[in-house]
């Protein structure tokens, strides 16, 4: 690969740039102040270095740049490898609701307009925008997929390279080891836009109200700098957040919705269930006999489940007394466990009969026949969004459409009222397009 | 709300009674009790050569390796995992700002330390430059030090940090004496200071010159060992 094919559409700090590549300095001054132009954020007055230079430290996690930087960049000139064979390679059909969403998508792409795609939790997201991607693809776009999280990345990067298997990809995180190519599709995490500039047609922005691009100004700057000023954004998530629901109902973004699966069974609701003081229960070793009696329950029918906790440190005192009453054969897993990958692909092949885990796997993990319990259900960290996504995980496969999600919490909790109330609306909208209760 | 400097995790401070008595200003934490717990202090159990962590309080194996060259090291920290990461990111990302995390317990270190002139070791021109700081000085928080060593950069073809324990023993002698260091160092007690002892051959480079230099006794603070 060209040093050329490496700068198009990028901005990297480099010594010196090819000819025809255009650069500018990495921090500027403006009034008083001065902005990272890689992830502009604005600089603190204590971040400057004993040899006079600015450093951003917003964005060191990619490499520092100091004043004395320069971004070098080429602007995008699409200039791709022509495709030998079909586009989509994928040999799998939609339903009618969800072919119907289909072109919807296909025909706010061709407008170019931002949009928002909010499909229940396993409605088939992916699959949904497959005939706009083969479609913006022959358009000789580039296009990325980018996700907050890197699980869903790596959890995609197979699927679309099975999809689209004549279309040259690319897969960027962190933690990857190969060197940056130049491909029509790129798939990465929202961190690694802060290397492009200017680069894409269309980005398609996965799990959209994740942490931390939900939280982050860094990373929504990222995705309109790497977008084109011509380009357009696809926004997929099941539960949108406040402020994304308000551009909706500005029409600053077109909206399709899909309230149903693409099984066309409705989505489990959450049923609550009252423990008084479980956590001081917890402290003494005990958990509260319902939900003991229910996991036993489960574990004489050998149906597998998901237990929730609100912290990593609950982990370790629910696993204990699980095992105190016979419930044995689970792993507990958590963001920074070493094992994790290796955890979440035993329960994916059924090795164990359960995980107990934090909120990080709300979401992008697929389980079938799953039953889901949370403990401490009304713990902040448990946001409405997220309790909508964990009660997601059940009954995801089309074999096994329904699943039992059970809250468990020390008092009735608005955000899990407002769950239930989400799920029942999402519900009522799905009957209506011929959801069955089963 | 500040955040801890390590983990970015919004710090809660808690005011004791006694600091509340005292009538001063309020520490203020940079980094969380979580992350403080990862750094592992050196107790007095400790190597009396090279300061390192033991069970015992013989010269430890490396030390005697080195024969009749002795060095007095104190160090801080042990060199474990948390601070293996936190130099990564301090001295070879750049980030200039997590100088604040050791800048109290160096401080601690140094007021226990019995010398005249402190001599923080150099960083070479290219470093200085790229780099934009001399990781050492950073540390220091007001405290008076004499840049009484200079590094010549020419024979400095890969940093310590990359090459072998018997390659960074062949390495030659880096420092040299600056113009003004006969003044700074004739008859004094000097403390050198330097970020890890790993062979300690930076350490008794340093130290040759100092001695070379007119200095009665040379002693050394390491953050890590």
């Amino acid at each position: 690969m060209s040093d050329e094919q490496n700068l198009f559409g990028r901005q990297l700090p480099l010594a010196s740039g090819p000819a025809n590549s255009n650069s500018r300095p990495a921090i500027v001054t403006i009034g008083q102040r001065r902005q990272c132009q890689r992830c502009h954020q604005w600089l603190l007055p204590t971040d400057q270095l004993p040899n006079r230079a600015w450093y951003c430290r917003q964005c060191l996690q990619l490499g520092r740049l100091t004043s004395q930087n320069k971004l070098y960049t080429i602007p995008e000139p699409n200039r791709f490898v022509r495709m030998k064979g079909p586009i989509l390679t994928w040999p799998g059909k939609l339903s009618p609701t969800q072919g119907a969403a289909a072109t919807a998508i296909l025909d706010l792409a061709r407008q170019r307009r931002n949009q928002l795609l909010w499909a229940v939790t396993g409605a088939g997201k992916t699959e949904i925008v497959y005939p706009a991607l083969a479609w913006a693809l022959a358009q000789n776009w580039r296009v990325a997929w980018v996700s907050p999280r890197v699980d869903v990345c790596l959890e995609l990067a197979p699927r679309l390279q099975q999809a689209f298997g004549h279309v040259p990809q690319t897969l960027l995180h962190g933690k990857q080891k190969a060197p940056y190519q130049y491909c029509q599709l790129t798939l990465c995490t929202t961190h690694q836009l802060l290397r492009f500039h200017a680069a894409f047609d269309w980005i398609i922005v996965d799990e959209v109200d994740a942490f931390p691009l939900a939280t982050s100004p860094l990373l929504k700057t990222a995705i309109a700098t790497a977008q084109k000023p011509t380009g357009s954004h696809l926004y997929l998530t099941a539960t949108p957040g406040e402020q994304l629901q308000r551009q909706v109902r500005q029409k600053k973004v077109a909206v399709t919705y899909l309230p149903l699966r693409y099984h066309g069974v409705l989505l489990p609701q959450i049923s609550v269930c009252l423990i008084w003081r479980w956590r001081e229960r917890l402290a003494k070793g005990r958990l509260d006999p319902k939900l003991i009696r229910q996991l036993q329950n489960y574990q004489q029918r050998g149906q597998r489940f998901l237990l929730f906790v609100p912290h990593v440190i609950d982990l370790k005192p629910v696993a204990q007394a699980l095992q105190q009453a016979g419930i044995v054969g689970g792993l507990t897993v958590h963001a920074t466990d070493n094992d994790r990958a290796a955890k979440v692909q035993a329960m994916r092949d059924r090795t164990i009969p359960f995980l107990i885990t934090t909120t990080i796997l709300e979401r992008g993990v697929t389980f079938p026949n799953i039953a889901v319990i949370v403990l401490g259900g009304d713990d902040p960290v448990f946001s409405t969004a997220a309790l909508v996504q964990i009660a997601g995980r059940a009954g995801r496969h089309r074999d096994f459409p329904t699943g039992a999600v059970t809250v468990y919490c020390h008092s009735q909790s608005r955000r899990v009222r407002l769950a239930q109330r989400m799920i029942a609306q999402l519900n009522r909208q799905g009957k209506r397009l011929g959801g069955r209760q089963q | 709300m500040t955040h801890c400097l390590l983990c970015h995790q919004e710090l809660h401070p808690q005011m004791t009674l006694a600091q509340f008595w005292r009538w001063q200003p309020l520490p203020v934490p940079v980094v969380c009790p979580r992350c403080e717990q990862q750094f592992e202090r050196i107790t007095t159990m400790h190597c009396p050569q090279c300061g390192r962590q033991q069970t015992s309080l013989a010269v430890c194996h490396d030390c005697e390796r080195w024969g009749d060259v002795p060095l007095r090291n104190h160090a801080v920290y042990t060199y474990n995992e948390a601070m293996k990461a936190y130099m990564q990111q301090y001295k070879f990302q750049g980030d200039y700002a997590l100088r604040q995390v050791m800048m109290e317990p160096l401080k601690q270190a140094l007021a226990q330390q019995d010398y005249d002139v402190l001599v923080p070791i150099p960083v070479n021109q290219e470093t200085w430059q790229t780099r934009g700081f001399n990781q050492v000085t950073g540390w220091l928080l007001n405290q008076p030090f004499q840049q009484a060593l200079l590094v010549t950069a020419d024979h400095k073809d890969q940093p310590q940090s990359a090459k072998t324990r018997q390659q960074r023993l062949l390495t030659q002698q880096p420092f040299s004496l600056a113009p003004n260091a006969a003044t700074v160092l004739k008859d004094r007690r000097i403390l050198l200071l330097d970020d890890v002892y790993t062979t300690g051959r930076t350490l008794r480079h340093a130290a040759a010159q100092i001695y070379l230099g007119g200095a009665k006794a040379v002693t050394s603070l390491t953050l890590a060992r």
